[in-house]
């Protein structure tokens, strides 16, 4: 590793850890460590909500797609940024309402029980722990081609991060961490983005003539078809982008961490302009790579693609672009698994040990310990698991995430909120059918059952690689189907109303009241 | 006062559902387009160099930022007026 990237990697790394101890003085009570006690504003939770969103697949795969696919990649990012209008006019204010620090206790505002705890907090837990271990292995293998360093110390580094994060500066440094790496990755994309069209004199005909001269597929890289060939994955893919971030705990969760709904809505209005902008200069990056590297080279150094953007930048900025670049997937990568760990944590901390296992009796200070271990535990053992996943192909988990959050979270929290009718068996039997369908759909499907190469050395049973279009159904007809065979539960018109109001302006319960 | 605050909410949701409904339907008229009329969407548009279904990809951008305005811009009204209602009620 020669100087410049060592200083680079010191530098983030001291940054942060400061960060952090500034968070652990102030992570003293729940409240601050789960939630940061609602103090951020809404630009500076919409930054957090981009760091927490925006992955090293997005940064880094968004870029190879475009590059390698040319006009199917974008469309990707387009996917992803529509999913914001979903969160904030189906679920966003009531969510902030209904909640305190979990999507457990949104759900139970409205079914409060253990079993429904038990579900949610597993649904938060299992959704949380798919999308970490596929992020920490990529990170180890980024490392490692970008600085040459050990696949296991470059996993030991970034889970170590991520837990000194998270058990000490609480929800305080995760956010800071991911609000820093919004600043840095945005400002680096944009730097990359400027370069990339001064290199054609700022004419982009030029640009777009030179991508057409360099890529194999020629004039057609500009016309759609060349990722999703087949129409059905095409449209179940776009299905469970647009719905799946409206499940996602990790990112709901952030809608705690402001004071108030207006502060929710400038966190979404704020979000939404920092992921759209970024999505246009990740597509400058991917025809800029073309245009300035060519197809061939890209494809020598990595045929996933994955490296376009360092490429790109070692091609037009030499070392030193390169360095900074690769500074910048680091922060991307460790600002997402620190939003993960401390979700996961949330989940089992908050909903498990406290609600559950105490039935909500335990101290100020017992929490907070609980949760500080479980941070400590969730990280060591995510560690372990991706040290031993080196060999084994898991990056098709990170689409899987979005297509279990849509199947099974997403249902519950839309039918909880605005279905009079619904049941908490009906919650129950959807978020159950979902979360099984969703991840059957994966065992049976090419992804883990491909003669070539796959864990079960077989023909897929369901020859179906985004099984989103069945698994999404699939949960919403168990919640319609268990709310019908529960109709004795069914909640008076009364405490449907008390809810509902409370759930739509936060007027909470008049229960005394004539 | 229950009643003036569902009513309230009533006249927000009917505000929001056809909104919600247009995202739905501009959103997925892009992938329904490149599947069902792709020879249509790679003609070129009224945009010099620029075919139609780049112009459609696009757009969903200035289309995403200005739903989000609108939502907010209602919603600060309707909790305007929700504020006024409880301030009404109270004794």
């Amino acid at each position: 590793m020669n100087l410049t990237y060592f200083l680079f990697f010191i530098c983030i790394i001291v940054c942060t850890l400061i960060i952090t101890y500034w968070a652990a003085k102030r992570s003293n009570t729940t409240n601050r460590f789960y939630v940061a006690s609602g103090s951020l504003t809404g630009f500076q939770n919409g930054m957090a909500i981009a760091g927490d969103f925006i992955s090293a697949a997005s940064f880094l795969g968004i870029v190879g797609m475009i590059a390698i696919n040319g006009y199917d990649g974008f469309l990707y990012s387009i996917g992803f940024l529509v999913s914001y209008l979903v969160v904030l006019y189906l679920v966003a204010e009531p969510v902030h309402r209904l909640g305190k620090y979990s999507l457990g206790d949104v759900i139970c505002s409205r079914f409060p029980s253990n079993k429904m705890r038990w579900i949610m907090a597993f649904g938060a837990f299992a959704i949380s722990i798919l999308y970490m271990i596929p992020q920490l292995v990529a990170s180890g293998f980024l490392l490692r081609l970008l600085l040459n360093i050990d696949y296991s110390i470059s996993v030991i580094i970034i889970g170590g991060l991520m837990t000194i994060y998270v058990v000490f500066g609480g929800m305080v440094a995760t956010s800071w961490v991911q609000i820093v790496k919004t600043v840095v990755l945005m400002s680096g994309t944009f730097l990359l983005s400027l370069i990339v069209f001064s290199n054609f004199n700022w004419n982009v005909p030029s640009l777009v003539e030179r991508v057409k001269e360099l890529t194999p597929l020629g004039d057609a890289f500009f016309l759609p078809g060349h990722l999703f060939g087949n129409p059905i994955e095409f449209f179940s893919l776009q299905l469970a982008l647009v719905l799946g971030t409206a499940g996602l705990p990790h990112i709901l969760m952030r809608l705690f961490t402001v004071r108030n709904t207006l502060e929710v809505r400038r966190s979404l209005i704020s979000s939404t302009w920092i992921i759209g902008l970024f999505y246009l200069m990740t597509l400058v990056l991917g025809l800029g790579t073309v245009a300035l590297l060519g197809y061939q080279t890209l494809i020598a150094n990595d045929p996933t693609g994955n490296l376009a953007a360092p490429l790109l930048a070692k091609e037009v900025g030499g070392d030193f672009l390169l360095a900074f670049v690769s500074a910048i997937a680091f922060t991307t990568i460790v600002a997402v698994v620190a939003g993960l760990v401390i979700s996961a944590t949330t989940a089992f901390s908050h909903d498990i040990f406290h609600h559950i296992l105490k039935r909500g009796k335990s101290t100020e200070k017992e929490q907070l310990r609980a949760a500080r271990w479980t941070a400590l535990g969730i990280g060591l053992i995510s560690t372990l698991f991706a040290l031993r996943l080196e060999t084994i192909n898991v990056t098709f988990l990170v689409s899987m995430t979005f297509i279990v959050a849509a199947a099974s979270n997403f249902p519950i929290l839309v039918l909880t909120i605005y279905w009079k009718r619904f049941t908490q068996m009906g919650a129950i039997t959807g978020m159950v059918s979902g979360l099984v369908a969703s991840l059957l759909l994966v065992i049976l499907g090419p992804h883990i059952m491909n003669p070539d190469g796959g864990w079960i050395a077989r023909e897929a049973i369901i020859p179906i690689q985004n099984p989103g279009i069945i698994a999404i159904p699939i949960g919403f007809l168990g919640a319609y189907l268990g709310t019908i065979f529960s109709k004795k539960q069914r909640q008076s018109n009364e405490e449907f109303k008390r809810f509902f109001i409370q759930s739509q302006t936060g007027i909470a319960s008049r229960r005394g009241e004539p | 006062m229950d009643e003036r605050v569902l009513e309230l909410i009533r006249r927000k949701k009917r505000l929001l559902i056809p909104n919600l409904a247009i995202i739905f339907l501009f959103y997925f008229m892009l992938p329904l387009s490149l599947i069902f009329y792709p020879d249509f969407m790679n003609k070129k548009s009224f945009v010099t160099g620029v075919t139609w279904a780049w112009l459609y990809a696009f757009l969903q951008l200035p289309f995403v930022w200005f739903m989000v305005w609108l939502y907010h811009v209602k919603a600060k009204q309707f909790d305007r007026r929700m504020e006024e209602t409880i301030q009404e009620e109270l004794p």
